[in-house]
């Protein structure tokens, strides 16, 4: 009856998380944990699995396509596997909140039914579970970079300045979703195709610029392109980012993130209701 | 607003909204009061009451009479349609079963974080593990998925967490229907001990162990406050209330039975011993509960059975009876064709079905048949010493038949003719227990020494 019934607040929006961390982290951690349990290996396999993906991807682009990001770039077979495996990092932060929210009231009645719960902070659970799996990932990406060129680019702790804005985005859009979710079914078959069609429609598999010029104005639309490309400005090429572009992004990220918040605490009155 | 109230409900409503698709809602929480697409069940209707802090407040009423909803209106799981409610101090609860468990988690983590949605840190919560787990008396289990328990091992552990989260006031709704008799003694000590320190919200429809617990009693009739105060008096108007649209409901459900329902009709029998009813908790209490005339039936129909009641030897219905006390068995009938020897009996079963005890009037009426003409009645009349029963419901089966033990038509047999619950009980661990005339245990002089067998027990009957 607090922090929660007060969504008008911009700073709702971090108070959703704050005020119950503890619960969110250890749901978190149960989540990471819990999709591996039962398996000998454990928390290893999400070391194991950007791993293989990125040995696959060496071989399969580097070895039997040849396949090159930039056309007369340099010829090291690694360079297409890392530049694919740091735009799939960014896109699966974005499409594992995604695709998860509309499903996640729906998957905890009794957390709606029987306990007064802190709602709000499940999509924050997701985020930290996909924030926890994109580190490892970073981490075997840093790893392989390290071992193969020798050295990082300089640019790589630009990284978290470029996934705050895109984290402000997905919490908001989570929240919508999930609130949403509630009452339309349908969101949860309806949010997978979306996110797919996004996948293919950002330059996470080719460069934007061999897409032809009519063509353009559908991969500059997403906003996902955005986020691929300046991380892969900081993580693989060493370059800058557009930070104009990246203060603007969080600005409206966070506008996002309070709408997420306001429409979710708005729409959750009636979710006893429903489930 | 004060600080002496625990909760503070005022012109509380609820009202479901029943939808024929999903997305109606939805489409009805942006549409706000322009437009109506649904239909409306008021399950409450402005119910206004307070709760002092320390104070053991009952809420009963009958099936859908709103209690079950204004707990969860009190808790803040549902909102109010109208009205508001203000509590003070942090509330554990127990709505429905197995509280706020997520299946696929161990009971180990359904502790943590059912620990951490009240509001405790973790050391607070691993100080109250070992505690927790002793309560719950699970075992192994505590380690395996909730999704593996048993009902009555959710319960156990749900109760175990909420008794153990330092909660200013606890909310139970019917928990404690499940779990067996000795988990139960376990929580009401615990909930006794409760009260002397905290606010305590206990829902049942059991009358018996909302007046043995509660101050103050809510008693709540469809949606509405029908009345509240003390526990004792408003238990009563409510048993009196239920007595009597149970008997209303009946007469008027089967026109068939009119002159039956003159003969029954006889002024409700209110129960005097309700008042001494809080005495000690091991007292062998049967609650009654009243002919069922529609119950599952056969035979030839050529008698019907008019009434079946308990009575006290003076000839009162009783409502209540406590075991080891005489009672009577009253059988009404009317032949509806000539019976040249009829035989009336009864068999008291449990809820298991097993045949506790029953006699019939054969023996009695063996030599000179009590031979009836049609249109007469005839009534007959068991009398004996209630024996002690486990706590349980059982239900009495009465018959009539024409003709010898081993050789007769049977002519209206009614299965669960009549059915009393024994609240509380000595008895454990046998079928029946009998009034015992006296118990002695003693040192017998001079032979302790000899034999050294230790409590040799001298029991005479």
């Amino acid at each position: 009856m607090n922090a929660t019934s007060q969504p008008k607040q911009p700073l709702a929006v971090f108070a959703s998380f704050w005020n119950h961390r503890t619960l969110i982290l250890n749901l978190a951690r149960r989540d990471v944990v819990g999709r591996y349990s039962g398996s000998m290996l454990g928390l290893l396999w999400s070391f194991f699995n950007p791993l293989l993906m990125l040995g696959v991807y060496t071989f399969v682009f580097g070895l039997v396509f040849k396949t090159r990001w930039n056309p007369g770039g340099s010829d090291n077979m690694l360079e297409f596997a890392v530049v694919l495996f740091s735009g799939l990092l960014v896109f699966g932060i974005f499409s594992e909140n995604i695709n998860r929210a509309p499903g996640l009231m729906l998957q905890n009645p009794g957390f709606i039914k029987r306990v007064v719960f802190p709602l709000e902070g499940l999509p924050w659970v997701v985020m930290c579970s996909s924030l926890f799996h994109a580190a490892i990932s970073l981490v075997v990406l840093a790893a392989v970079m390290l071992v193969v060129m020798g050295s990082l680019p300089a640019t790589w702790p630009l990284i978290l300045v470029v996934l705050l804005p895109l984290l402000l985005f997905v919490i908001g859009f989570s929240w919508a979703l999930a609130a949403l979710g509630v009452y339309l079914r349908d969101l949860q078959q309806t949010i997978n195709i979306v996110t797919a069609v996004l996948m293919f429609m950002s330059p996470i598999f080719y460069p934007a610029s061999a897409v032809p010029k009519e063509f353009r104005w559908a991969i500059d639309w997403n906003p996902m392109t955005f986020f691929v490309e300046q991380a892969r400005q900081v993580l693989v090429w060493g370059h800058p980012p557009d930070f104009a572009g990246l203060a603007g992004m969080t600005v409206g990220g966070f506008v996002v993130a309070w709408l997420g918040l306001a429409f979710f605490q708005h729409a959750r009155d009636g979710f006893a209701d429903v489930i | 607003m004060s600080s002496d109230l625990a909760v503070r409900a005022e012109g509380i409503a609820k009202s479901f909204r029943l939808f024929n698709h999903p997305r109606d809602r939805l489409k009805q929480i942006f549409a706000g009061s322009r437009r109506k697409y649904y239909q409306e069940f008021w399950a409450l209707n402005d119910v206004s009451f307070e709760v002092a802090r320390g104070e053991t407040v009952g809420i009963i009423g009958r099936n859908g009479s709103g209690k079950s909803t204004l707990l969860q209106i009190v808790c803040g799981t549902l909102k109010p349609s109208a009205g508001h409610v203000e509590t003070h101090g942090r509330i554990a609860a127990m709505l429905e079963l197995g509280a706020g468990f997520s299946p696929e988690f161990s009971g180990r983590e359904n502790i943590f974080l059912n620990g951490y949605i009240v509001g405790l840190t973790q050391q607070q919560i691993e100080a109250r593990y070992e505690a927790i787990c002793a309560f719950a008396d699970i075992g192994d289990f505590i380690e395996q998925p909730i999704k593996t328990y048993s009902t009555g091992m959710a319960v156990r552990l749900a109760f175990a967490v909420m008794a153990h989260v330092d909660a200013d006031i606890l909310v139970i709704d019917e928990a404690l229907a499940v779990g067996d008799a000795r988990f139960v003694q376990k929580c009401m000590r615990f909930l006794r001990e409760f009260k002397e320190r905290g606010t305590l919200l206990f829902v049942s429809h059991d009358t018996t162990a909302v007046a043995n617990l509660c101050d103050r009693v809510v008693w709540l009739d469809g949606g509405r406050l029908k009345a509240s105060g003390p526990a004792k008096q408003v238990c009563d108007m409510y048993l009196e209330n239920l007595f009597e649209s149970v008997q209303g409901a009946s007469r008027g459900a089967a026109p068939a039975a009119a002159p039956a329902a003159a003969l029954t009709s006889a002024a409700p029998s209110r129960d005097q011993r309700l008042d001494i009813l809080q005495a000690s908790p091991y007292r062998n209490d049967v609650e009654i509960f009243e002919f069922h005339r529609e119950a599952a039936s056969f035979g030839r129909r050529g008698a019907r059975i008019l009434d079946v009641r308990f009575e006290h030897p003076h000839g009162e219905r009783l409502a209540w009876a406590v075991g080891g006390e005489t009672v009577v068995v009253a059988i009404d009938i009317e032949a509806l064709e000539p019976l040249a020897s009829p035989i009336v009996g009864f068999l008291v079963r449990d809820r298991l079905g097993q045949n506790v005890f029953g006699d019939n009037t054969y023996l009695t009426s063996q030599a000179s048949p009590l031979a009836l003409a049609e249109g007469d009645s005839a009534s007959a009349r068991f009398e004996f010493d209630l024996p002690l029963l486990p706590p349980g419901d059982y239900s009495i089966a009465v018959a009539v038949a024409d003709g010898r033990q081993d050789d007769h038509v049977q002519h209206e047999w009614i299965h669960d003719a009549l059915t009393f619950r024994v609240e509380t009980s000595s008895v454990r661990h046998s079928l029946v227990g009998l009034p015992m005339r006296a118990i002695r245990f003693e040192r017998v002089a001079g032979a302790a020494a000899a034999t050294r067998t230790p409590g040799l027990a001298d029991t005479t009957r």
